[in-house]
């Protein structure tokens, strides 16, 4: 009688055994599998994200006091560019040679700033949500050239040319691909003067100010 | 023909006022500033004589507390 | 580079001004000069400056014209307007410049063997006069038809209402705001007996919240959404955005909820049963100012000719009301809706807490829904179980579409069942309208005819031989016009059309007749807040263009009622409205007279005792109130406000295995309907050429379509080609496409339903259902 309890027991415990070891392996099997989880449904709209970005910081921009002795002209925005629209150059030296750009460089770009070294009020990105920033934006490390060449220089849009009437709101001259962030180049003191707006407190830029420009191809006007 | 520039500095309160009566005169330009007190005035005139008219002209108008000439042009055209 | 002696003084008054400007730097440090931002700007101190209110949406802004030498040459807003306090949007801004395009029409346009002769515009009216006349004596009253529009100017609209109602005696006339207006109409005159919104835009600088409704208010009332963003920045106020597809609105709002179409009948149902669960109702308010009714329900959805329609309301109690939000729980609607519990949990919150002021906005979302009265009757019962209505930053507030869908459409009435003050049913309105009209009463007919949709039925079928549009486009705006447009082409019917420009619509027309353009005529107009606004005629009109007014009246004239048009020529409008005006005196309509309204930005009725009524039905700010009572909803007999028993009732189209996607139409901030003024300015045009179809890019990924690549959307009904936009201006909801309905040549509306509210006669654009394929 003790030595059959005893023998059923350890079959009990035997048995108990396979099973939670099977369990565990099965548990083990099924965390090997990741399961795609869906997005969020409401993703933002990618030519429509920046259009309200930065517009916490309205009020502040139009109370802010204009440093005039610091700012940049809209010469010296484009002189940096290859071209207009082209990505800027970085025209000072940067921290580390091997990174990314990423944080570094959002130090200064993410919200501006004046920087003593430089003298000047460090670009807002309107972009900062890329952080790969020295796949696009490249340090000059010289002033020569490889070999002499004849570049077409394109010519920059003009400010005070680009209102449809007298006094209606400039159209947006230049494409907006990575720059629909309006209030970024266009308000606070790092803003060339010439194109820093004068009510950065309205926010909703393109109730007024729509692209002229189509990314393609000229639209001309409408025909029936 | 001489050509000269200004600073006119109006009375408080009294920008729009000297503006209007600035820019009613003929051979006057202005450029506000947008934000101070002050406005450009290029003048340009034909003859001393003109010129001595449009002084006393300039002279006349009550919103202005102060004119200061910052540069003078005397060409023969 | 030689100089002459002119560039050579330019060159030195440049130098004398930049020493200036350097000295000026020096002195004060931060000076700022016109100059530098707008160098190549002239000063536009010597323009002529008119007021008036913008042409396009119901918001209603003030303008001033900038006219110069006789010509329109620049547009601001008006300071002095507290609508907008001198902003405006890119529409607005550049409103005038369509006048000047090359294919207006500046001469009437007569069809003869198949071609369009220019003709004397006398001659032109003498042939509408005499085939209006020829049709009635042949086929009968109600064979001649007119159909106008809420962007006809109130005098337009009462000389339309005058002549066919009061003069010939059909109710043959209806109009455009039919497509946009009828359901908040109607949910007005179901919950409280009088149309239009209690509050006014002040609500927006003391409410907490806005929730908008199905309302891309950034792009279609840009300049009351920046009004409302700036109480976001300044005060903190929350902006909710609840609608079945992401838009510049959602992205600028604190939070974006988005639903299935056609389940915001159960959500508003669900936020009431909350309400009442959590006790958050506000009982003194419900006991005092409120009733109980339940309707029929089943009601259909008018796709089949000459539908008809009349509820049976019945009063119930409030237990019975309660019993039937058990159906509405949050979790059974959140099963069907694609709204969380939580979220519906979240704007009952807002809703019940009684410490927020909440104001509510829609627009066509809600209106142009197959059970568009329904949905606006429910959120006044939210509005109305918690009792944040009628004072200063609680309340719903219904936005129009059309800058006088309210003062032309509504208060006129240019519907079929409508007289200026009143409906046709009623025998002391008719006695009324026939008393201030100086004819028989007997000639006003009580029976209404057609509305919108019906009449272009009535034209297919034959039973209206001659149809007068004006102001209006209805065979790009029409739903289903895949139908209609065959149908106006038909020889049996002899269509007139008054128009600016040419449109698909007037293509199609017999006689086609030259109007002025808004600033080249005087008139008035009334926005959504209740405000009448009027201008006076700016710059001339090009050619033999006529106000439309002034050509009804001729008509009128011609067909031998000028005893009843006495008007002159030259002062018309003033005429017009002091004989309208007498139509809505009293407490509860008055309007204010034509010189208050010439010196000031318009003002808002009920105008009593020199000042504006800015929330009726609060005894505080509204003189009509008599019950001696904080709230007085004068519009129903027993001064009681109603609150609905709706249910809600599935689209009458929706996806399947054959057209599994939904279409939703709509609009764009670049343009105006239906693209005949804005495609004309070349900003606007620039900006959007034209109409595209937006997918979910989860969407367009399964059918392997790539932005600009055309694709065919068909329906039962028909079909449309247009570019693919994925992720551009905004964002359906996975199985659901998007498009703008502005574009003559991508002609949405051949593919959309017909289905309309029973109640209202307001078709549904919002809903139906396509498949779509590469082209």
């Amino acid at each position: 009688m003790k030595r059959l309890v005893i023998i059923s027991l350890f079959i009990i415990l035997f048995i108990s055994f396979i099973v939670v070891w099977n369990r565990s392996y099965q548990t083990g099997l099924e965390e090997a599998y990741i399961p795609i989880e869906r997005n969020d449904p409401s993703v933002s709209i990618p030519s429509e994200a920046g259009v309200f970005k930065r517009s916490e910081h309205a009020l502040d921009y139009s109370n802010m006091p204009i440093d005039e002795t610091h700012s940049r002209t809209l010469k010296e925005y484009y002189k940096n560019r290859a071209y207009p629209g082209a990505p800027p150059s970085i025209p000072h030296t940067v921290v580390d040679e091997r990174g990314l750009g990423g944080n570094a460089c959002l130090k200064c770009h993410e919200n501006g700033g004046y920087t003593e070294k430089y003298e000047a009020y460090a670009p807002v990105t309107p972009h900062p949500e890329m952080t790969n920033c020295r796949q696009c934006h490249v340090v000059q490390n010289t002033q020569t050239l490889f070999t002499a060449a004849r570049l077409e220089k394109l010519t920059a849009p003009k400010t005070g040319v680009n209102n449809a009437l007298l006094g209606s709101p400039p159209m947006i001259p230049h494409q907006i691909q990575m720059r629909e962030n309006c209030l970024a180049c266009h308000a606070g003191p790092s803003a060339p003067k010439e194109i820093r707006v004068a009510h950065p407190e309205r926010i909703n830029c393109r109730q007024c100010h729509v692209p002229k420009n189509s990314e393609t191809k000229e639209i001309g006007i409408f025909k029936r | 023909m001489p050509v000269k520039s200004y600073l006119a500095h109006p009375h408080e309160g009294k920008k729009s006022e000297l503006l209007s009566a600035l820019s009613e005169i003929e051979c006057c330009e202005v450029i506000p500033a947008e934000n101070k007190d002050v406005i450009v005035l290029v003048t340009d005139t034909a003859n001393e004589i003109e010129e001595n008219i449009l002084k006393e002209k300039l002279e006349a108008i009550e919103s202005i507390k102060l004119f200061s000439m910052v540069s003078g042009f005397d060409t023969q055209n | 580079m030689c100089i002459t002696p002119t560039n050579r003084r330019i060159f030195i008054k440049k130098m004398a001004a930049a020493a200036a400007m350097t000295a000026a730097a020096t002195m004060f440090p931060g000076i700022v000069f016109a100059s530098e931002q707008e160098a190549n700007l002239s000063s536009g101190s010597d323009l002529d400056w008119k007021k008036g209110p913008c042409r396009f949406c119901g918001v209603g802004c003030g303008i001033l014209v900038g006219v110069d030498k006789g010509k329109a040459v620049a547009v601001k807003g008006d300071p002095n307007s507290s609508v907008n306090k001198g902003l405006l949007c890119v529409k607005g801004y550049h409103q005038t410049m369509c006048i000047q395009a090359k294919d207006r029409l500046t001469h009437a346009l007569v069809k003869k063997n198949g071609r369009y002769v220019e003709t004397p515009i006398s001659e032109a009216l003498d042939i509408v006069a005499n085939k209006m006349k020829e049709t009635i004596e042949k086929h009968g009253k109600d064979s001649v038809a007119m159909y106008t529009s809420g962007q006809s100017t109130i005098p337009e609209g009462y000389v339309a209402s005058k002549l066919m109602k009061g003069a010939i005696g059909t109710n043959n006339l209806d109009c455009n705001a039919r497509l946009c207006m009828a359901s908040a109409v109607t949910g007005f005159l179901t919950t409280f007996g009088a149309d239009e919104p209690m509050g006014c835009y002040e609500d927006i600088d003391y409410a907490d919240y806005f929730i908008t409704w199905g309302n891309n208010m950034a792009e279609m009332h840009p300049v009351l959404f920046s009004r409302m963003l700036e109480e976001k920045n300044r005060r903190g106020a929350k902006i909710i955005d609840f609608a079945t597809r992401t838009t510049r609105s959602s992205s600028a709002s604190d939070k974006s909820i988005l639903f299935e179409p056609q389940t915001d009948l159960a959500v508003a149902n669900a936020i009431c049963y909350e309400i009442i669960n959590k006790g958050w109702v506000n009982k003194s308010f419900v006991e005092k100012h409120c009733n109980f009714s339940k309707g029929l329900t089943n009601i259909g959805y008018g796709l089949e000719d000459k539908f008809k329609f009349t509820d049976k309301p019945e009063k119930i109690d409030f237990e019975a009301y309660k019993k039937f939000l058990e159906e509405y729980t949050p979790e059974k609607v959140a099963k069907y809706s694609g709204v969380s519990v939580k979220d519906i949990k979240y704007l009952a919150a807002i809703y019940g807490d009684p410490n927020k002021k909440v104001v509510s906005y829609w627009c066509m979302g809600m209106n142009q829904h197959t059970r568009g009265t329904w949905m606006n009757n429910l959120v006044y019962n939210i509005h109305l179980l918690t009792g944040k209505i009628s004072q200063p930053g609680n309340g719903p507030f219904s936005l129009t579409g059309q800058p006088s869908a309210c003062g032309t459409a509504r208060e006129v009435g240019t519907f079929t069942h409508k007289l200026p003050k009143g409906v046709v049913t009623n025998e002391k309105h008719r006695r009324l309208a026939a008393k201030i009209w100086k004819v028989p009463y007997e000639r006003i007919p009580a029976k209404p005819t057609y509305h919108a949709t019906e009449m272009f039925r009535a034209v297919d079928r034959g039973d209206i031989k001659f149809i007068w549009t004006q102001v209006t486009n209805p065979l790009v705006s029409l739903p289903k016009t895949s139908r209609y447009r065959p149908a106006m082409e038909k020889d049996s019917c002899f269509v007139v059309v008054s128009d600016v420009f040419p449109t698909p619509t007037s293509d199609v027309a017999d006689v086609i007749l030259p109007a002025s353009w808004h600033i080249e005529k005087s008139g008035l107009y009334g926005n959504s807040e209740r405000r009448t606004q009027h201008w006076d005629k700016m710059v001339e009109g090009p050619g033999e263009t006529t106000p439309d007014a002034w050509m009804t009246i001729e008509v009128a004239k011609r067909m031998g009622f000028g005893d009843l048009f006495p008007y002159s020529e030259e002062n018309h409008v003033e005429e017009i409205y002091n004989e309208y005006r007498q139509f809505h005196e009293g407490a509860k309509h008055g309007m204010a007279p034509l010189d208050v309204l010439k010196k000031q930005s318009g003002a808002i009725w009920p105008y009593v005792d020199g000042k504006s009524t800015q929330w009726r039905f609060n005894a505080k700010y509204d003189p009509a109130c008599s019950n001696g009572e904080e709230f007085h909803f004068y519009g129903k007999p027993d001064g009681k406000a109603i609150i609905w028993q709706r249910p809600f009732e599935p689209a009458p189209e929706a996806p399947d295995d054959e057209y599994p996607f939904w279409l939703n139409t709509g609009r764009v901030i670049e343009h105006w309907h239906t693209g005949s003024m804005t495609r004309r300015i070349p900003v606007l045009h620039k900006a959007m050429p034209s109409a595209y179809v937006e997918f979910h890019p989860e969407d367009a990924k399964i059918l392997s379509i790539v932005n600009g690549e055309n694709v065919k959307v068909t329906s039962r009904r028909g079909s449309c080609i247009l570019p693919a936009s994925i992720n551009e201006r905004g964002l359906p909801t996975q199985g659901q496409v998007f498009v703008p309905f502005f574009d003559e040549n991508m002609m949405i509306n051949d593919v959309t339903l017909d289905a309309f509210c029973p109640i209202s006669k307001e078709p549904d654009y919002k809903k139906c259902a396509v498949k779509v394929e590469k082209a």
